[in-house]
């Protein structure tokens, strides 16, 4: 299992936990991303937030939050 | 269509952000509309109506939220105002170039018991992108109305009214079966064991089923009012089943996408796929290209801004002419002069100063609502997103900040692309500390005058204490505009790029210019009333105005920062228009013409002979107080009057206006007495 900020761009995963607040996970089930959710990694860039494809829609999301994402890369 | 004469509607918009909510808003109720705050919130309220075959129909832009939880304002005065029954329906408004994702707001609805209708928005941007959505799959599984719709389209509204009628007619509540069954499935059956303990008649308009499941996410409010109504023995059993939960929200909105997919399983179909990231966004959100872009693009769109603006502003600028047929006319008639005063300075100005500010709010409304619209402000915000949340701000306030440099006026009414409205204050807030075009026009002026070569140093200076300065009011205004939630990191999409709709974007921009319009006349006539006031004098000379006496009056306590008496007023006018400062210098040290001409219109040269009686009688120290003090000063009356229009608040931009005179007088005491150890 891997964090989501460790996934390189180009990468597909698939979510398999997500942990935090209920705030945080309301925010972030909200925008599409729920467990067994397929996501494909656009840009890693350290200074930047994330930024990967998500149930139909482009997603950015801080480096700092998405350590709370765990992720399963696929083949 | 039979709905009762005496009753009129209520119509209330749902959506998640992006889904077009403000668009219909503005398509239904045009300048029918009111905006203000929620009571006693920081978000902004947004009601309306329009007359329809005789029947008023009333009309609540409810705040754009993600979900109906319970974790932000939003969410809470949405949910509440669905809840207490004002609306007699509900239009829940989705994206149907992202369905999925845009459809959990209507899962999160599901078991709210308000006929609802669901709007399919932004039907023309799914065709585009291949997808065809069967509506009629959709209303058979859901139970209510179902409707393709481009809420840009004011030709697609006929449909709508329809379906709204028959709705209020049947008044059909969402299906809900297919979905509870699935929370059913949550572990152990936890579901079940909360839904037999809720009332069985639900709280408001929320059902046993919604109020379950909102159990099972550990939402804190719903607890609260399911705490009024159970017994002890009750409470207890709900306390155990839900403590065998962990991660319920992950198990509701795991179940809410499923159901989700289920419903669109046959009533979509995708043909083709396209690039996820274009060649344009890859530059867009570059790392290091990404940031340069959009200062470029902003610096653009101020100019381009001047396009529209320039054929209003040059109108406006002939009314001053009017001045002298109408003293002539005022003359021969024998009016009294005071009168004929007022009319061309007090009158004129006020038209010119309104329609100067309209044309330039409009070009800037325009061009960065463009932006906005067509998709590109979200790419700002992600690049500009770490830099400004060191601010507390997210990443579009750059755009209002960069466009300041340009004029305060543009930077204030930029702001509309922000959506929380704390942030819109406080990026306002910061807006006045960047020096504007303006005091461009003034500073290098004094500096030179005064300290030649080492003019650029007090440029620089300036520079390096408007940063502290940004950074030490964003403390101060922070604290009270920002919620805990919205300091929360950012997690945003990037809609895909679509064509603008100018029509629906200049509806919004003509219903919006209305409104300044009223707001900007009745402020900047006020203000140029009084300050005709204080600066009338029958002769025309400064020496017999209240403001001359005022200044000589309280000279003792301006030297305390460093102003005499003449720096005194030009500060003071220099509220009204930055350019002024240098034109009232001149009027006061020169001894002649009138002081509200000087002020109104002093396009901030220097006038013949100011600048060697201002050698003579201003120290260094009392220049570098003066300039400093002008700089970080108001920006300008149509400035803060825009930032009224913004705020929408009087007590906020008050303070704002009342933080500034005060830092400025500071930044003067210090400069003054700091240079003084030094000259």
């Amino acid at each position: 299992m891997l964090q989501l900020n460790e996934v390189n761009a180009g990468q597909k995963a698939i979510i398999t936990d997500i942990k935090g607040n209920p705030r945080f996970l309301s925010r972030v089930t909200s925008i599409g991303l729920t467990l067994g959710c397929e996501i494909e990694m656009l840009y890693n860039e350290k200074k930047l937030p994330l930024l990967f494809y998500g149930r139909e829609t482009v997603i950015a999301l801080n480096q700092e939050e998405s350590k709370d994402i765990m992720v399963e890369e696929m083949a | 269509m039979n709905i009762t004469a005496s009753k009129q509607p209520t119509i209330a918009l749902l959506g998640q952000p992006n889904s077009g909510k403000s668009t219909l808003f503005n398509g239904l109720t045009g300048a029918r509309q009111r905006v203000g705050n929620w009571p006693g919130k920081t978000v902004e309220k947004k009601e309306g109506h329009y007359d329809k075959n005789g029947i008023r129909y009333h009309v609540t832009d409810l705040p754009g939220t993600y979900s109906l939880s319970a974790n932000s304002e939003e969410e809470i005065i949405t949910r509440d105002y669905i809840a207490s029954g004002q609306a007699d329906i509900v239009c829940i408004l989705v994206d149907s170039s992202q369905l999925s994702r845009s459809l959990f707001m209507l899962a999160d609805y599901a078991g709210i018991q308000c006929p609802a209708v669901l709007l399919l928005n932004l039907m023309d941007v799914a065709e585009e992108q291949g997808k065809k959505i069967d509506a009629h799959a959709l209303e058979k599984k859901l139970g209510i109305p179902v409707l393709p719709f481009i809420a840009a389209d004011q030709r697609q509204y006929t449909t709508f009214h329809t379906a709204i009628d028959q709705a209020l007619e049947e008044k059909k509540l969402l299906d809900i079966d297919s979905l509870t069954a699935k929370y059913r499935l949550i572990e152990n059956g936890a579901y079940n064991k909360v839904l037999e303990l809720m009332p069985k008649e639900g709280i408001d308009n929320f059902s046993p089923s919604w109020l379950a499941a909102k159990l099972i996410e550990g939402d804190a409010a719903v607890m609260t009012k399911i705490n009024d109504v159970l017994s002890q023995d009750e409470l207890q059993e709900l306390d155990k089943v839900l403590a065998s939960v962990d991660n319920g929200a992950l198990e509701t909105a795991g179940c809410k996408f499923q159901w989700i997919d289920e419903l669109l399983r046959d009533a979509i179909v995708q043909k083709g796929e396209k690039p996820i990231l274009s060649k344009f966004d890859r530059l867009a959100t570059h790392r290091r290209w990404g940031k340069p872009l959009a200062i470029f693009i902003i610096l653009l769109g101020l100019i381009a801004s001047f396009i529209p603006a320039t054929p209003i502003m040059y109108v406006g600028s002939l009314i001053p002419l009017l001045g002298e047929p109408i003293t002539a006319a005022m003359t021969a008639i024998n009016a009294p002069t005071i009168l004929t005063s007022l009319i061309t300075q007090v009158v004129l100005n006020t038209l010119y100063f309104t329609v100067a500010m309209i044309g330039f709010v409009f070009g800037v409304n325009l061009v960065f609502g463009f932006l906005e619209e067509v998709g590109y402000m979200a790419r700002v915000s992600y690049v500009f997103d770490g830099t400004m949340a060191r601010l507390g701000l997210q990443g579009k306030s750059v755009m209002p900040l960069v466009v300041s440099f340009g004029c305060t006026i543009g930077g204030a009414a930029g702001t509309r692309v922000i959506d929380s409205w704390g942030q819109k204050v406080l990026t306002i807030a910061l807006a006045w500390v960047v020096p504007c075009a303006a005091t461009w026009a003034i500073v290098p002026v004094l500096s030179s005058m005064f300290f030649g070569a080492w003019a650029p140093l007090i440029i620089v200076a300036i520079f390096f204490v408007a940063a502290l300065h940004m950074m030490i009011t964003a403390k101060i205004f922070g604290s009270k505009l920002l919620r805990e939630e919205e300091r929360a990191g950012l997690i945003m999409e990037l809609p895909p790029y679509h064509k603008p709709r100018w029509r629906a974007l200049f509806r919004s921009i003509w219903v919006r210019t209305r409104d300044i319009l009223s707001r900007a006349l009745r402020v900047i006539f006020i203000v140029s009333l009084l300050f005709w006031l204080m600066t009338y004098s029958a002769s025309g000379n400064p020496e017999g105005t209240v403001l001359y006496r005022f200044g000589r009056a309280i000279e003792p306590v301006t030297m305390v920062f460093g102003l005499t008496w003449q720096t005194f007023l030009a500060y003071f006018a220099s509220m009204f228009s930055k350019e002024a400062a240098l034109g009232v210098l001149g009027s006061l040290y020169l001894g002649a013409g009138s002081l509200f001409s000087a002020t109104v219109e002093s396009g901030g040269e220097v006038a013949a002979g100011l600048s060697s009686v201002l050698l003579s009688s201003l120290s260094p120290s009392a220049a570098l107080a003066f300039i400093f003090a002008v700089t970080f000063n108001a920006p300008c009356l149509m400035a803060i009057t825009s930032t009224y229009q913004g705020t929408r608040s009087l007590k906020w931009t008050l303070r704002i206006l009342g933080y500034y005179i005060a830092t400025s007088l500071f930044l003067a005491f210090v400069v003054y007495h700091v240079s003084n150890l030094f000259f």
